[in-house]
């Protein structure tokens, strides 16, 4: 009588697990998951908090007691220090801004182009194009030839051009474009309209673009992220430093200042006059500031971006 | 007897044109068969005429004459020029050697498949393709032929003198190849109406606004990725100044050897250790935290939890050195930091080698899961939710759930990752290793890869472009042919998957 009745509590609790769908197991992996994904993000922002800390630590303090979570001492003689001269980050702001806003136009423009010719299926040699831009993605001549091209043959080095022209467009951007295309303009509608006796050119214009907002958003981004982020070009093309993308000026600064207490440590023991250390960080969070403002408005076209490309394979 | 059943007795108007299509496909294969042949190397196409009078010019020594031939083959004219030591001349053998291997190549494939050929009607357009590489065979070999002959007067011309002479066998490879050519461009004219299909400049015709399209992309890519592949070339010089680029002495494998004596064996070890290690690490962490998130039923965390691991994709590898730097620097880094209040001895990472292969990896992890998470996340969603209600209702727990539905459906993602990672396992990630570890010397034992190692040469030692060149495109051919192997392999086992 009693162990029926214990059965019936146990067959009750059962019940009531199942009401609410969670078995034993189903516990152990939420507990995995929350432990792991939480751990996971707190490891992904630790390093950027450290930093934005560090910028707004007394440099002296910095030098006595290295970087810590949170500011010991509270200063904002870093961000003066920078400002107190911005001539030279203004205008490396400058340069990336207009090397961002020239490349993604530019290579707007082109992918868009060349997705459209990709994706209509009277043109004959659709596949041919795609093999050789696939091609380039499996086969190179090398960085030198490149570069050589670019300084030796072109004789580009020095210029603005030659910054932002290499990174207009990619295969992955091209195909991810053709994909958006072909999702969002189905074949009947442009065939309509040639039928109306619109030209190719039209049916790009008029019909293609005007839907292909999310497209556009998700390439551009694309593009300006890889504008925003780079500082090879600049190591490998720029012979003056009016024309440094602002990641190599930061690249650069933190060479240099290292090199600048160094300097200080071998005469006189007057390094703290120079903010050395919260300088370089503070410098970090005005470079990547712009970027993780946008990234919480941006990031759901990056994951579109991702998961069309990778749906596609 | 059979034979006879099955063909109709000639008459019948179809049966003779396809006779005679097959016939003159065959006729043009056997001259194909017959170029081939000519060009294997025991055929010589260039002959030295007045050997003592150029090995005067090029003040060749009587040793290294002994060494030289009096007749060459497109092979054995680099040996030529190597020991002559002339970089133009190299440059254009080495177009010619490339033609040639282009000319085998299609020969190869036209002979093959007109052998293969049924020459049925209605058998769609298997034909046109047929004569596409016909065509194109011969073409090159025309070319080729041009080509050598323009040696012959090219380098006469470079020793003002008539040293060099074209064998008799040129002009009969060239008049070969030409009636090759004008009877399979009339066979495909044929073929051409039946098939309603015509060439590229009908085409051209009725579609230039797509091809003026495409002018912008073609024009990048042919100077971004097709041109710089002439200077391949490079790798096969001994650079100096005076000679510049393409006058440069013609050294061979030279670069190479000296790659191989030197630093190959270090660089290509870091190269793929790391890569291996990345790839696979990679992957699984990131199916392991796709599988996590995607399964999390708090909306919001699954949501912060994703923006939060993503997040530092979004940042440049510049940010990272900051990172780097502000976690390890041996004074005020944050690790050394927590060391001392611990009471223990800091350690001095920029210095000690041994924590380098380990400390890249994590940051790799730290900067790329994000992606990887995100792509198979996608797939994920992809799958059908009705799978795991059927699987719910059956009994299966979650693990199961994920074991034997969620995996299976995530092994596509995965193999196309790791055919694409595969092909790149000479390339190394050069922003990671390079933004890290700079130019500190002092790790370059565990942390130098061929990126960076080329990255150097270019950006500091310009006498070196040889050696750089030479590893550029040791990577390069590496990761093309593991392409194409694991291509090939995964075709055919599992043919879904594979990429072309």
């Amino acid at each position: 009588m009693r162990r029926r009745a214990q059965e019936s509590v146990i067959m009750n609790n059962r019940q009531k697990k199942n009401k609410i769908k969670l078995s034993g197991s189903d516990i152990t992996f939420y507990v995995i998951a929350y432990f792991f994904v939480g751990t996971a993000a707190v490891i992904c922002v630790l390093p950027f908090l450290l930093i934005v800390s560090g910028s707004f630590t007394d440099n002296g303090m910095v030098m006595r007691e290295g970087y810590s979570l949170l500011p010991k001492v509270f200063s904002l003689d870093a961000y003066a220090t920078i400002f107190r001269n911005p001539a030279s980050i203004l205008q490396a702001y400058k340069m990336t801004i207009y090397y961002t806003v020239m490349g993604t136009a530019t290579g707007l423009f082109v992918t868009t182009l060349t997705a459209y010719v990709l994706s209509r299926k009277e043109f004959k040699y659709r596949n041919v194009v795609s093999f050789l831009l696939y091609f380039t993605t499996i086969f190179g001549g090398g960085m030198i030839p490149w570069y050589l091209l670019y300084a030796n043959v072109l004789h580009l080095k020095g210029t603005t051009f030659v910054i932002w022209f290499p990174g207009i467009t990619g295969t992955f951007l091209i195909i991810l474009m053709r994909t958006f295309i072909s999702g969002s303009v189905p074949d009947a509608i442009t065939e309509s309209a040639k039928i109306d006796g619109a030209g190719q050119f039209t049916v790009f214009w008029r019909i293609v673009l005007p839907v292909l907002k999310p497209g556009l958003a998700t390439v551009g981004l694309f593009l300006a992220l890889g504008y925003w982020n780079d500082w090879y070009r600049s190591s490998l093309f720029s012979t003056s430093s009016s024309t440094y993308e602002l990641q190599f000026y930061l690249s650069n600064m933190l060479n240099s200042t290292t090199a600048l207490k160094d300097l200080a440590i071998g005469t006189t023991a007057t390094i703290a006059d120079l903010p050395t250390q919260s300088v370089k960080m503070a410098m970090a969070v005005v470079v990547t500031g712009p970027v993780l403002l946008f990234y919480p408005f941006v990031q759901k076209y990056f994951v579109s971006g991702i998961t069309i490309g990778a749906v596609k394979g | 007897m059979n034979e006879a059943n099955r063909k109709p007795a000639w008459g019948g108007k179809l049966e003779q044109r396809k006779f005679g299509r097959k016939a003159s496909v065959l006729l043009t294969a056997g001259i194909s068969a017959a170029l081939l042949f000519l060009s294997l190397p025991f055929f010589d196409w260039i002959h030295l005429r007045n050997i003592s009078a150029l090995f005067g010019k090029l003040g060749i020594s009587r040793e290294t004459a002994s060494t030289l031939y009096q007749s060459y083959s497109v092979f054995s004219l680099l040996s030529f020029v190597r020991n002559s030591g002339i970089g133009a001349l190299g440059l254009y053998s080495m177009i010619l050697l490339l033609l040639l291997a282009g000319v085998w190549y299609l020969h190869i494939v036209y002979i093959w498949r007109a052998l293969h050929n049924r020459f049925q009607d209605s058998d769609g357009k298997s034909e046109l393709r047929l004569y596409v590489f016909g065509k194109a065979a011969m073409l090159l070999t025309i070319l080729l032929i041009i080509g050598s002959y323009g040696f012959v007067l090219y380098a006469n011309r470079f020793f003002g003198m008539t040293g060099f002479g074209a064998s008799p066998l040129l002009a009969v490879e060239f008049v070969g190849a030409l009636a090759a050519y004008l009877v399979i461009k009339k066979l495909e004219a044929a073929e051409r109406i039946r098939c309603h299909e015509h060439g590229l400049v009908k085409e051209f015709r009725k579609n230039w606004v797509l091809f003026l399209m495409l002018l912008p992309v073609g024009v990048f890519f042919l100077v971004n990725s097709y041109l710089p592949m002439v200077g391949i070339y490079f790798a096969f010089v001994n650079f100096n100044f005076t000679d510049g680029l393409w006058a440069s002495p013609f050294v061979g494998l030279k670069n190479f050897e000296f790659l191989f004596q030197s630093q190959m064996g270090r660089l290509i070890r870091n190269t793929v250790l790391y890569n291996v290690v990345f790839i696979l690490l990679g992957n699984v962490l990131q199916i392991f935290f796709a599988v996590l998130v995607s399964q999390m039923t708090l909306k919001w965390f699954k949501k912060v939890g994703q923006t939060l691991i993503f997040m530092p994709y979004f940042v440049s590898f510049v940010l990272l050195k900051v990172i780097v730097y502000s976690l390890l620097e041996y004074q005020c880094g944050a690790i050394n930091n927590m060391i001392r209040s611990g009471g223990g001895t800091p350690i001095d990472f920029y210095n000690t080698p041994v924590y380098w292969p380990f400390l890249i990896t994590l940051f790799h992890m730290w900067k790329s899961v994000g992606y990887g998470m995100v792509v198979y996340l996608a797939t994920i969603m992809g799958i059908d939710g009705e799978l795991y209600e059927a699987a719910k209702v059956d009994g299966a727990n979650i693990f199961q759930r994920i074991r034997y539905i969620m995996l299976p459906q995530l092994k596509p993602t995965f193999v196309i990752l790791l055919i694409y990672s595969l092909g790149g396992i000479m390339r190394g990630n050069f922003e990671l290793f390079y933004q890290t570890v700079g130019n500190n010397g002092l790790l370059y034992e565990v942390t130098d890869i061929l990126d960076t190692y080329v990255y150097r040469i270019t950006i500091g030692q310009p006498l070196s472009i040889g050696l750089g060149s030479a590893a550029g495109l040791f990577q390069s051919i590496f990761g093309f042919v593991v392409v194409l192997i694991t291509n090939w392999a995964i075709r055919r086992k599992e043919a879904e998957y594979a990429l072309f």
